[in-house]
């Protein structure tokens, strides 16, 4: 709930959102994790191929016969993640001399190739514009929604701290630490809201194709973004997600994002989800309350310059 | 700031015009004996979408009409709060000063229990462990866990740490946590971080909860009170949590959200 640890100095404030922000979690909950847990655990990056024996594996099931998933989970790749989904060149470089902690520099884009988003030109232009900007706050367009205690949306709801995932009857739900965001997954095969409307969390309908949750994302608004150097989506975004159950303790995570107002092409995103929780200790632990607009005290300050510098 | 008054307008035009909330503004009947359908675990199945449709959130006591505020009976027990003497005072300092100094108009978490009876849905969900309630107002959550004791000492949280346990077909939630920023309505009635709260969630027919709370502060009332009031199902097929986000909007209203 604390958020009172940023400094009226801009520069210093981007710096401790970037630490605030760093993927250590999972080495700093790994004492709450049974031995066992350890050893299955992949650290691998994104998108790792099933063995033969996960392909057939037959996990526990809810009582409505969900593959049981619940638990508290977290993004156990040590990419960029919530910096720099795109890992430019560089941004290892600014990221470790942020936050203090080394970054390797994959992309979370598997596909293309590259690991570089798509853009149509102008949209490329818009997001270097935020890039060359990012510690140097002189418009609003340049400020992480995060840092104003803005909801994460999909996908960054999953490399932003941990989240745990609830299986009632029909649905779904996952809940995110950070900023208490959330999201409720009907799998009753009920139509998705209207596209008049938009949502920070999008709407999202899902379904169990064997080990395998899809869900189809649509009614994103345009003020959320992937990461803090301003890579971004409009109202038309379209992500359709693949979560494969691989083995007890983690998940695959794929999503091919569709956005033809600023994309070129479809991309694919890759993570892996590992368990931050398990065996008993998953039975006392809970999330907090991360009051994130509460708890703001200095920004007024940042505030006040955003809205008297020159436009 | 303004979000909050425009809110009321819209409402209060909704409850004035229409004949219903006259009547949902009583007291929320006995549970009957209605025999609740159950979730795989057998406990009484709590879930859908809820909201309830009265003024509470405005002001919990009796009350004429105010700009923007719907007159409305109250939902405390013989409609008298124990304020000690000093909390008389100072509860009438806060309404004199409600329009600024709500909470609510800066768009914080409004607390427990008044984020039940903010004119919004919410959507609960259970699991063998868990009852877990997402409100629509500020993406607020509360996770109740069924399983564990409160956590060690007193941490501040805006909406408290919640327990449950059934008693028969009645969930009792048992929220303590709490800091003492949260107001219980727009009227400036409070507590202090020593609130204990205790909800009663019982199923009283298809699409009816009846919701009924107990407020103890050592510290600001002299002895506990009640509250009561209906949780209604909200009947349209394609009912579902969307976004109020407070803090975006009034953020986007003063031209900082590009």
């Amino acid at each position: 709930m604390s958020r009172g640890f940023f400094d009226s100095t801009m520069a210093i404030a981007a710096a401790l959102v970037v630490l605030s922000l760093t993927p250590v979690s999972g080495a700093a909950q790994t004492s709450l994790l049974g031995s066992d847990v350890e050893a299955r655990r992949s650290l691998g990056g994104g998108g790792q191929t099933p063995t033969a024996a996960e392909k057939t594996w037959s996990p526990p099931r809810t009582s409505d016969g969900q593959p049981d998933i619940q638990g508290f989970w977290n993004n156990q790749g040590r990419r960029l993640s919530t910096y720099n989904i795109e890992a430019m060149e560089g941004a290892s470089e600014t990221h470790t001399l942020l936050s203090g902690v080394q970054s390797d520099s994959q992309s979370l884009i598997v596909d293309p190739a590259d690991g570089k988003i798509p853009y149509q030109p102008w949209a490329r232009a818009k997001r270097q514009d935020v890039f060359d900007n990012h510690t140097n706050l002189t418009k609003w367009e340049y400020v992480d929604p995060h840092t104003r205690c803005f909801l994460s949306g999909v996908p960054r709801v999953f490399y932003q701290g941990t989240f745990q995932v609830l299986q009632p009857p029909g649905y779904v739900v996952i809940l995110q630490e950070f900023n208490h965001g959330s999201r409720i997954i009907p799998l009753d095969g009920r139509p998705h809201v209207e596209d008049s409307i938009k949502l920070w969390m999008g709407d999202s309908r899902g379904h169990w194709e064997g080990n395998t949750l899809v869900v189809d994302v649509t009614s994103h608004n345009d003020k959320t973004r992937f990461d803090i150097v301003g890579d971004f989506h409009s109202d038309a975004l379209h992500i359709s997600e693949r979560y494969t159950f691989v083995n007890p303790d983690t998940i695959s995570y794929e999503a091919t994002f569709e956005d033809p107002k600023v994309y070129a092409r479809p991309f694919k995103m890759a993570l892996t989800f590992g368990r931050t929780v398990g065996g008993e200790a998953a039975q006392s632990y809970e999330l907090l309350e991360e009051a994130c607009h509460e708890g703001q005290r200095n920004t007024p300050n940042m505030f006040y310059r955003l809205d008297s510098s020159p436009k | 700031m303004g979000n909050w008054f425009m809110n009321s307008v819209i409402v209060a035009a909704f409850v004035s015009l229409a004949p219903v909330p006259v009547a949902a503004q009583a007291p929320a009947a006995k549970p009957q004996a209605y025999t609740a359908p159950r979730t795989p675990d057998g406990k009484p199945d709590l879930q859908g979408v809820w909201q309830v449709l009265n003024t509470a959130a405005w002001d919990i006591q009796d009350h004429q009409a105010r700009l923007d505020v719907p007159a409305g009976q109250g939902v405390v027990e013989g409609n008298e709060i124990p304020y000690q003497p000093w909390a008389v005072a100072k509860k009438k300092e806060n309404f004199e000063n409600r329009l600024i100094a709500d909470p609510v108009t800066k768009c914080y978490l409004p607390g427990v229990p008044r984020i039940t009876y903010m004119p919004y849905p919410c959507q609960i969900f259970q699991t063998a462990t868990c009852m877990v309630i997402i409100y629509e107002y500020v993406h607020a959550v509360r996770t109740v866990y069924t399983n564990r004791p409160h956590l060690p000492g007193h941490i501040d949280f805006w909406m408290g740490v919640s327990r449950g346990r059934w008693e028969e077909d009645t969930l009792v939630v048992d929220t303590i946590d709490f800091n003492d920023e949260t107001w219980l309505d727009g009227a400036g009635n409070f507590h202090s971080d020593a609130l204990h709260v205790v909800e009663r969630y019982t199923r009283t027919g298809p699409d009816h909860i009846a919701y009924e709370v107990t407020i103890e502060d050592p510290k600001v009332f002299t002895r506990p009170w009640k509250m009561s009031m209906p949780l209604y199902r909200r009947q349209e097929k394609n009912a579902q949590i969307l976004d109020y986000e407070c803090h975006a909007l009034e953020e986007e209203a003063l031209g900082r959200l590009k």
